[in-house]
């Protein structure tokens, strides 16, 4: 029978609930929702019913995007499961649609809540991704319930390196960048079956606490590019690549203020050494860090507005990678 | 087996399109009858189209339609040059799974076509790299027939 009330729960999760924070609160009633749909109303404190499993929200999640602060994201809510005691966080369907301008260009972004669920399933044991599953709510809506990963944001972990740039490329980059390549070739998988990433970015990977292993987050994002479907994910992925191999991405101003470049430095930098979509971004990295060798630049090179080249695939992107990765 | 004077035209709503449809008119009104395919090739919905209700069926036969438009304009400017209208078929079909480029390439392929005629868009190196070049495409994978891309 359909439990309407919290008073009304199962003893074993009203005990559960009653021993939260969340659950003792007057500030809320534990209202239970089995129709998602409108997750605006979904508050601290109410109970989600999917999979015959109750859910308590217990947080949100938060993200920051085009330089605003991190805000909360109401349709990812953090929750307890009732019955177990172990925390997920769950992703509820948010049907959003924006204009995404790169290099003047328009590129329509959508959230794909079926896509991420058809991800889901294909990464269930991939070491280099998150994991979970998908349901649908009474209502319909694909509830995607993910387990956490504890680990740190990939761009916070590269920031943790605390030494000048040179020590860093010598003695941490190439780590790092064995890492990355296994994120890459994950990508690569992503597209075999047809699938974009959607969205990503040097925070959408998580370096794991346990094992080190860096893990893809977020995959509802989906784009329309008919004739270049992978086309963002690879610019993505160079984006990362520039991020890892400067420790920072260098913007005309980055270059002014960072010790030992300054004026003479930008002086050098012409429009060719700019990103190819964001034209504030200076791939060429060798002109700030002359250390930085041929071959990995090549492969950055390769994203420029110079670019007689770039590449057409991941597949392509990772082997110049891999066969740089293997000289370090 | 391929034919060279069995010819594709992939068309679009754009000039050079419309170019390359004159193009071949006049180039090969002098020639035996050939065999013309004015191809239209269209994307699968955008990823909300299902969401916001959308019906296949429906997005099918609207680009049906548009595609009836542009053949018509293709057919005029081909009899126009003399090319006898029994001369020219159509065909319209969805990129599914796959991308435009490669729709016409399977299409030329499966009618054995020798020549494949698109007009050529002019676009910059960042709209490349974002949104592809078929005419591009098409010249990189044209080892075993010929491809005239018209500005």
């Amino acid at each position: 029978m359909r439990v309407q009330t919290a008073n009304d729960l199962p003893p074993n999760i009203l005990s559960n609930l009653r021993n939260h924070p969340a659950g003792r609160t007057s500030r809320t009633k534990n209202r239970i929702f089995y129709d998602t749909s409108n997750f605006t109303a979904i508050d601290y404190g109410d109970i989600i019913f999917v999979d015959d499993r109750y859910f308590l929200v217990v947080a949100y999640t938060k993200e920051g995007r085009f330089g605003i602060d991190e805000q909360p994201k109401p349709w990812v809510p953090k929750v307890l499961d009732l019955e177990s005691g172990e925390r997920f966080i769950i992703k509820l369907v948010f049907h959003e649609q924006y204009e995404l301008s790169m290099g003047g260009l328009k590129v329509i972004c959508y959230r794909n809540p079926e896509k991420e669920a058809r991800v889901l399933e294909l990464v269930q044991d991939h070491p280099h991704s998150m994991h979970g599953y998908s349901v649908e709510d009474e209502a319909g809506n694909i509830v995607r319930i993910l387990d956490i990963i504890s680990g740190k944001r990939l761009d916070k972990y590269v920031y943790s390196k605390s030494e000048d740039h040179q020590e860093y490329f010598e003695n941490d980059f190439p780590g790092i960048l064995g890492s990355y390549l296994k994120s890459v070739e994950t990508i690569s998988l992503f597209h075999q079956h047809g699938f974009k990433h959607g969205d990503i970015r040097r925070d959408h990977i998580l370096v794991d606490y346990d094992n080190g292993l860096f893990r893809w987050i977020d995959f509802d994002y989906d784009f329309f590019l008919p004739e270049r479907p992978f086309a963002l994910d690879l610019f993505g992925l160079g984006n990362i690549l520039l991020f890892l191999s400067g420790r920072q991405t260098f913007r005309t101003r980055d270059v002014l203020h960072f010790p030992g470049m300054g004026e003479k430095t930008l002086a050098t930098i012409t429009e060719k050494d700019l990103s190819l979509l964001s034209q504030d971004r200076i791939y060429n990295l060798q002109k700030l860090f002359p250390y930085i060798p041929d071959a990995l630049n090549n492969i950055l090179l390769h994203f420029t507005v110079g670019a007689p080249l770039f590449y057409d695939s991941v597949d392509e992107f990772y082997n110049d990678l891999a066969a740089y990765h293997q000289s370090c | 087996m391929k034919s060279w004077d069995k010819i594709l035209i992939a068309v679009d709503k754009t000039t050079t399109a419309m170019h390359a449809v004159k193009y071949v008119g006049t180039i090969i009104r002098s020639l035996k009858p050939p065999k013309i395919t004015l191809l239209y090739v269209y994307p699968e919905p955008p990823p909300n189209f299902y969401q916001a209700g959308g019906l296949l069926p429906d997005y099918e036969n609207e680009k049906r339609a548009f595609a009836e438009g542009i053949f018509s304009e293709s057919r005029t400017v081909l009899t126009e040059c003399s090319i006898d209208s029994e001369n020219i078929d159509t065909v319209t079909r969805m990129a599914s799974g796959e991308t435009i480029s490669q729709t016409i390439l399977d299409i030329q392929q499966e009618g054995g076509y020798g020549t494949v005629v698109v007009g050529k868009r002019g676009v910059s190196r960042a709209e490349e790299f974002l949104f592809g070049s078929i005419s591009n495409a098409l010249v990189h994978s044209s080892g075993e027939f010929t491809v005239w891309v018209v500005g």
